[in-house]
């Protein structure tokens, strides 16, 4: 009797470990978006919990002020404030989501939220934009965001690639600094000609990662890559989507003027020796312009180059940030009626100028262009915001396959000489026919 | 129930039986927590790699046999991140046993500060992969990197060690048999402490090098502790995915893509868990068919010698 007992015993405490085990797991899952009691009288309060990514001091600083004045306007929805970081953030979202632990409210960007969209994971949004911002921001930024017709998220701000040069160098080589509206890439080609010297290069471009820049630039050339949206797809690599990549290649072979080494390292590793004077001019995102003006050397004189212009446009692709509201969400309208607030022009602005970035809706650029008007580089980051358009592969669901294990190493072996651009070409080709079977 | 235990032949059955149902108590407790958090997952997954499941918002994985094993047949990037791994794997366990070899031999002898060399040579156990990888990354840059920092002192043009196409693979090996080497000199270390001190003075006496004495008494002695060691070696080299993800994340060209981490860019990335779950499952067998090989052989050697 005793040692059944015993048995009894030790198969209770088995099952209850592994169900508190199993209650560990989903404990966490069921609180996002309850309601508290309301202070004064019946009313409920929402609570609604908000991931934000920004992690740029000036940027928190800006989204914590935004999400108080919500706080203190709104007593019966209050916005909880959580920080994340743009590291590993993917693998943070599609761990949440899974697991059903999402936040309301989701910070990212178009091109990597578009696969949850496409999933399921988010709100339509379409019917709860106010309409103020739906008409103040342009149709290619909303097509970005816009997935099987619906729209899944506020785009809020966009970067575009900058030529920052080095003033001083430029000058030295006898250089006149471009000041048009835009630049060929045949007067980057020539400034980074004139300005390579011994031991100093004229263009130095971090492209460890160059599949992003190429898609973008490369629609100035009208370089799409893709024809159709989901899985209907066909992939088209021609003389407009390889022309960035061989001008890149031409600098770096022919003219040597372009570092080889910075076409293997990333953007923020190419800078030291831009500031240091080893290299005239860098590529780099827009959102630099911030970083650039503290962290540079005492005295350096930098200035942002006008827009590169392809053979057809200076389009780039808009790519912006974006907030969406979880699917699962129980106060999808809540979320929507702060991402209003949020997204309001004084609130962009603020938002856009912390961060260094083009802010999506016209009125909030306006205002930004009055507030920087005599500070280095902003007109012509402001001025390249004219010229974003929603990219084809957005549409595409196969697109991030492919740009991990197919794009990305093609562009890298070319870049690196390993391959000419007929074999990159049918390196790209081939891959989409592999990943999207 | 009384009447039958009287006997004494049923007595020890009943008794045996008590004895069975209280060993089997003491055994659920230990083996719950396996079968719930190791096997039934385990199973789980190779489950997973004969359906279609996805990321999906409420995803229904449906049973399609042996589709995905078909499509893996005719996937290329596969077999080549395969082949990688294989490489990988090879040259990770040979070097670290070679490596851990002689550092285990150094620490073993008589040295003066024995005991601080010996905790100085477990430092990079104590390290997170992916702190490794930084350090590492940060020595291998190719601007601002000590270790081209010191060729160029010395004459010689500068790596760019991760970035270049021939030294990436090399490059990643060598910081992947840094930080695994403590592991196996501490496994040879122990090993080499239970050599007994008799036969290796014998060997002295009868006149045997050093090479020799190493050779004949320490390397036979020693030969379970390095079978078991490079065998895990192997294993958990095959499955590496921290260290090789923050360096080069498989780049450049693909020069590293180890099969996890491209297996880790098919579940999360493509959301196809059932086809990434088919690449684990190729994978498990894969290294099982190496070991077992291995392990055959050297029971059939063992048999041969005794």
């Amino acid at each position: 009797m005793k040692k059944r007992h015993v048995l009894a015993v030790a198969m209770a405490a088995t099952a209850a470990l592994a169900l508190t085990a199993c209650q560990q797991g989903s404990a966490t899952g069921g609180d996002d978006g309850d309601t508290g009691g309301g202070e004064g009288g019946g009313e409920e309060v929402v609570n609604l919990e908000f991931q934000s990514l920004s992690d740029q001091p000036l940027a928190m600083e800006a989204v914590q002020g935004i999400v108080d004045d919500w706080n203190a306007e709104n007593p019966n929805i209050q916005v909880e404030l959580v920080q994340a970081g743009w590291d590993g953030i993917y693998d943070k979202l599609i761990t949440q989501f899974n697991g059903g632990t999402a936040p309301d409210i989701i910070h990212y960007e178009a091109a990597s939220i578009a696969p949850f969209a496409v999933d399921g994971y988010l709100a339509d949004l379409t019917d709860l934009i106010d309409p103020a911002f739906a008409s103040d921001v342009t149709e290619g930024i909303w097509e970005s965001v816009t997935v099987n017709e619906e729209i899944i998220a506020y785009p809020t701000t966009l970067q575009s690639y900058m030529v920052f040069a080095n003033v001083d160098l430029l000058e030295a080589a006898g250089v006149e600094i471009p000041s048009g509206p835009t630049m060929t890439w045949d007067e980057l080609r020539e400034i980074a000609q004139a300005t390579t010297t011994d031991g100093q290069f004229g263009l130095g471009w971090g492209l460890s990662n160059p599949t992003a820049t190429f898609m973008s630039l490369g629609l100035g050339f009208d370089g799409g890559y893709f024809e159709g949206s989901g899985s209907d797809v066909t992939i088209d690599v021609g003389e407009g989507e390889l022309a960035v990549p061989e001008a890149i290649h031409q600098m770096t072979y022919e003219d040597a003027s372009l570092d080889p080494v910075s076409l293997t390292q990333s953007g923020s590793e190419v800078l030291p020796a831009w500031y240091a004077g080893q290299t005239a001019m860098t590529v780099q995102g827009s959102f630099r312009v911030a970083s650039i003006g503290t962290d540079a050397p005492e005295g350096f004189n930098w200035a942002v180059l006008p827009p590169l212009e392809g053979s057809v446009s200076a389009d780039q692709a808009a790519n912006p940030q974006t907030y969406s509201v979880n699917i699962d969400s129980e106060h999808v309208e809540e979320s929507a009626q702060f991402l209003d607030f949020f997204t309001s022009t004084e609130n962009l602005a603020a938002l856009a100028y912390a961060d260094a970035l083009v802010p999506a809706s016209t009125s909030a650029r306006d205002a930004l262009a009055e507030q920087t008007a005599d500070e280095t580089g902003w007109a012509e980051v402001l001025a390249s915001g004219d010229s974003l358009v929603a990219p084809p592969f957005l549409t595409v669901d196969a697109y991030t396959q492919w740009k991990d294990t197919v794009a990305t190493p093609a562009f890298q072996r070319f870049l690196a000489d390993e391959i000419d651009s007929a074999q990159l070409q049918a390196d790209l080709t081939d891959g989409w026919e592999q990943v999207n079977r | 129930m009384t009447a039958v235990a009287t006997r004494p032949v049923t007595r020890r059955g009943v008794s045996s039986r008590a004895q069975r149902r209280e060993a089997i108590a003491l055994v659920v407790p230990a083996m719950a927590p396996i079968i719930v958090f190791s096997v039934i997952p385990l199973m789980a997954g190779v489950y997973l790699g004969f359906t279609d499941a996805t990321l999906r918002r409420n995803d229904v994985a449906d049973f399609i046999g042996l589709d995905n094993f078909i499509r893996l047949m005719g996937d290329r990037f596969f077999w080549e991140s395969f082949r990688i791994g294989l490489v990988w794997a090879v040259a990770c366990s040979v070097l670290t046993l070679l490596c851990a070899m002689g550092l285990a031999l150094l620490l073993n002898t008589d040295l003066r500060l024995k005991s601080l060399t010996r905790v100085l040579a477990l430092i990079p156990w104590a390290m997170p992969p992916v702190v490794v990888a930084i350090m590492w990354r940060m020595i291998y840059s190719p601007t601002a990197g000590p270790l081209n920092a010191a060729l160029e002192w010395v004459g010689v043009a500068p790596v760019n060690w991760l970035g270049d196409f021939s030294t990436a693979l090399p490059a990643v090996i060598v910081v992947a048999v840094w930080s695994g080497m403590p592991q196996t000199t501490v496994l040879l270390l122990a090993g080499m402490q239970q050599v007994p001190a008799e036969q290796l003075e014998a060997a002295a006496v009868d006149g045997a090098s050093a090479a020799r004495r190493f050779w004949h008494v320490t390397l036979p002695a020693l030969r379970p502790v390095v079978l078991a060691s490079t065998a895990l070696d192997f294993i958990w080299s095959f499955n590496s995915f921290g260290l090789v993800y923050v360096m080069t994340e498989g780049g450049p060209g693909g020069r590293t893509m180890l099969p996890m981490l491209f297996t880790y860019l098919e579940a999360f990335k493509n959301r196809n868990i059932g086809y990434a779950s088919a690449m684990g499952d190729v994978l498990v067998i894969a290294v099982l068919l190496v070991l077992s090989i291995y392990l055959i052989q050297q029971f059939r050697k063992g048999k041969a010698e005794g």
